[in-house]
């Protein structure tokens, strides 16, 4: 096996974090990987680091410095505005193999899973694809790396043993985001790196921004079928009040209820979401296997029979036009109750 | 003065396509009648010119994927070609070539993956391949003692409906007292789903490896549920033991039937209809035996619809269309189920799973057809007194 381009000898105890940004803040997934990094870093005695790369961003940083960050590495370029490969891989490359982090993370995010391929083949390291869990063996500086394959069967927890930075990219949704409870600040380190225009091969002639509808990455689901009979501003209620987005299966997709894009299942969208409330759905296979590797699956269906009982983790036997707004209603309550006064 | 565009064609493609199958396209003599006798035409103003796809083909031009992918291998236009075409070879051929520029729909490579890493095409483990029998107590297959394997296929194995199909076949086969075994986790993915894809490279290791273990196994009989499986063992899987004798499960219980092995005694009031799957009445000519085991039972009517036996039409999931999407107006299964419900019939009875999925999400659309669907073990069983 070729050896990573620097060692496990000559690695610094820095975890660095691939910090993603949208409009003026973090994405939530960077947030997070900042604060399991927190976590990580201050167990073992390490420091966490954050990169952040684009135009006129230094805003985020302080963000960072809010969730954990013991310093950002900040390279401020309009040729960074939008993510393009070459670029970033560029940028990213030099940075590490300077500061050489022990631990590279990255959100497994469209961006994230594009750069983080190219960087690992670049300093000749591995990657952990998608995660769902991080553990650090403090005596020897190793990260453990949760990984579910064979269709959610088999958890498999991988470590990397001579190659650096151990690289992975993390699943959204998986760990809290939490924030510093004490005002802290670091130290914002703002490198100079050229990037000759030769190197990217991409040109964005126009950026689109569509109605933004990807249930991959949605954290909470709130799916309707047949039972819920075209009420999904119920059902968008409830996913907005869960910080999640809501999806369907064929038949309401079928009937112009919903757009195809949230349609989930075989032949629509495979999710894996923390949590997903599923209305009035029968259980048909073929919408199953689009959310049966959800944590958690809480049904809610008017037939006790329904085979959808067998996969969830929570049954609710009932009509979901009377369950949904009750806990809509309580939902509501809550936060009223929640804000301080 | 406009400028047609030039026919570019490729030698590479002509040859490839030749090669891939086995010259199947060369014999044509665009008459048309595939593209005319073409299912999609019943349900959309523009057929699918199968014609001009195997005219292109014969020609070596740049592939045109836009229909390609439409095509249920139904083989509905191979049974009206005079020249004998395997038609769906032909696409299956040029899908083949869709692989190599990568030009599949979405979701295609993970159904590969799937059959790969987890040896079903359903993304579903494969340590739960034998949870639907787990209060069956059924038997490992022992050559030495069991006559024939039950070969359960990965639909009825993880599909909760379609395992309902799989428990009515045990019931049948306890009653009849026929010694059979099962391969739990063990079984092999036969590979079809692949091979509808077009990928018939990788099915051929796929079905390497399924003849390998059941050779291995010392099979020499096999009773199979999805007429898919079937056909791809029987006729798709050159690797397979010449010895093994690959059986319908409805050919099997027909036999015993005939046999006298099986007794179907409690009446079933009601008129039956049934719908042939093409991979078992146009590939596989078998017509006969699922009318016999209906025909079997006390009490019990069949109706006939328009088309049946080989000029059945196809319920829309071959050829891979089971993993794509089609859209509503668009579905042959909502016209079969249209022509179920002109029979008078309140039971809508097929023999496979695919076949089963799609007849009952038609009938689910379609609220006033009161009709149940179910396979035809299904109905043996409610009539078996074990």
């Amino acid at each position: 096996m070729v050896a990573s381009l620097y060692s496990k000898e000559s690695e610094k105890k820095d975890i660095c974090i691939f910090l993603e940004h949208r409009g003026a803040g973090l994405a939530p997934v960077s947030l997070e990987l900042l604060s399991k990094g927190r976590e990580l870093a201050s167990h073992a005695g390490w420091t966490l680091t954050g990169l952040l790369l684009g135009y006129q961003v230094a805003g985020a940083a302080s963000e960072a410095f809010d969730y954990g960050a013991d310093r950002v590495i900040l390279i401020d370029n309009p040729k960074l505005e939008l993510f393009t490969v070459d670029a970033y891989t560029h940028v990213a490359y030099q940075i590490i193999d300077v500061y050489r982090p022990g631990i590279f993370l990255l959100g497994a995010t469209m961006d994230g899973r594009d750069l983080a391929g190219r960087l690992a083949v670049r300093l000749r390291t591995g990657l952990n694809a998608d995660c769902t869990g991080l553990q650090l063996d403090v005596e020897e500086g190793r990260l453990v790396c949760e990984v579910s394959g064979f269709g959610g069967g088999i958890l498999a927890l991988i470590e990397m043993e001579k190659h650096r930075p151990q690289m992975a990219t993390v699943r959204p949704g998986v760990f809290l985001p939490s924030k510093m409870s004490a005002v802290k600040s670091g130290q914002l380190i703002r490198p100079e790196i050229e990037i000759p225009d030769e190197i990217i091969r991409t040109r964005v002639v126009e950026r689109v921004i569509g109605e933004g509808v990807d249930l991959t990455q949605a954290p909470v689901l709130v799916a309707g079928g047949r039972g819920v009979e075209g009420n999904f501003e119920m059902l968008n209620d409830l996913a907005q009040l869960l910080d999640g987005d809501y999806g369907a299966t064929r038949p309401p997709v079928d009937d112009g209820f919903v757009e195809r894009e949230r349609q989930i299942g075989q032949t629509g969208v495979v999710c894996r979401p923390n949590l997903v409330i599923v209305c009035g759905i029968s259980g048909a296979f073929h919408f199953v296997v689009g959310i049966q590797e959800a944590e958690t699956i809480i049904a809610i269906n008017s037939d006790r029979d329904a085979p959808i009982f067998e996969y969830a983790d929570y049954c609710i036997v009932g009509d979901v036009h009377e369950i949904i707004p009750l806990l809509i209603k309580a939902l509501r309550e809550d936060r009223v109750a929640e804000r301080p006064a | 003065m406009s400028e047609t565009d030039h026919l570019i064609i490729d030698d590479a493609i002509w040859e490839e396509l030749i090669e891939l199958t086995g010259g199947a396209a060369t014999i044509c003599y665009q008459c048309g009648s595939c593209t005319a006798n073409c299912p999609w035409g019943l349900v959309s103003e523009e057929t699918i010119s199968v014609r001009s796809m195997i005219r292109e083909a014969q020609l070596g031009l740049p592939l045109n994927t836009a229909n390609l992918w439409l095509c249920t291998t139904c083989a509905y236009c191979e049974a009206y070609c005079p020249r004998g075409v395997t038609i769906s070879d032909v696409i299956l051929g040029l899908r083949q070539l869709a692989w190599h520029d990568r030009e599949t729909p979405p979701g295609s490579p993970s159904l590969l993956w799937s059959v790969y890493w987890n040896n079903n095409p359903w993304s579903q483990p494969p340590s739960h391949r034998s949870i639907w029998a787990k209060d069956l107590e059924l038997h490992y297959y022992d050559p030495a003692k069991h006559d024939v394997l039950l070969y359960i296929g990965c639909t009825s194995a993880y599909d909760r409906r379609a395992q309902m199909i799989a428990k009515a076949i045990v019931h049948l086969l306890r009653a009849a007292k026929v010694p059979f075994g099962v391969l739990k986790d063990d079984e092999p993915c036969c590979g079809e789903a692949v091979l509808s894809l077009g990928h018939r490279q990788y099915f051929q290791e796929v079905a390497e490896h399924a003849a390998h273990t059941l050779d291995e196994k010392g099979v020499h009989r096999m009773m199979v549920i999805s007429p898919h499986c079937y056909d791809a063992f029987k006729n798709q899987n050159h690797f397979l033991d010449k010895r093994i004798e690959v059986t319908h499960y409805t050919t099997f219980i027909a036999d015993l039937i005939d046999t006298e092995k099986l007794d179907l005694a409690k009446p079933i009031d009601g008129t039956v209809t049934y719908h042939d799957p093409c991979y078992l009445a146009r590939r596989n000519q078998e017509t006969q035996a699922a009318r016999k085991i209906l025909d079997a039972i006390p009490g019990l009517k069949l109706e006939e619809m328009e088309r049946i036996g080989e000029d059945t039409l196809c319920c829309g999931a071959g050829g891979g269309r089971m993993w794509m999407e089609t859209d509503p107006g668009m579905r042959f299964s909502d016209l079969r189920v249209h022509e179920a419900k002109a029979t008078g019939a309140n039971l809508l009875a097929t023999a496979c799973p695919f076949c089963l999925t799609c007849l009952e999400d038609s009938v689910k659309g379609d609220r006033t057809s009161g009709l149940i669907v179910k396979d035809v073990a299904e109905i043996a069983a409610l009539s078996c007194v074990e």
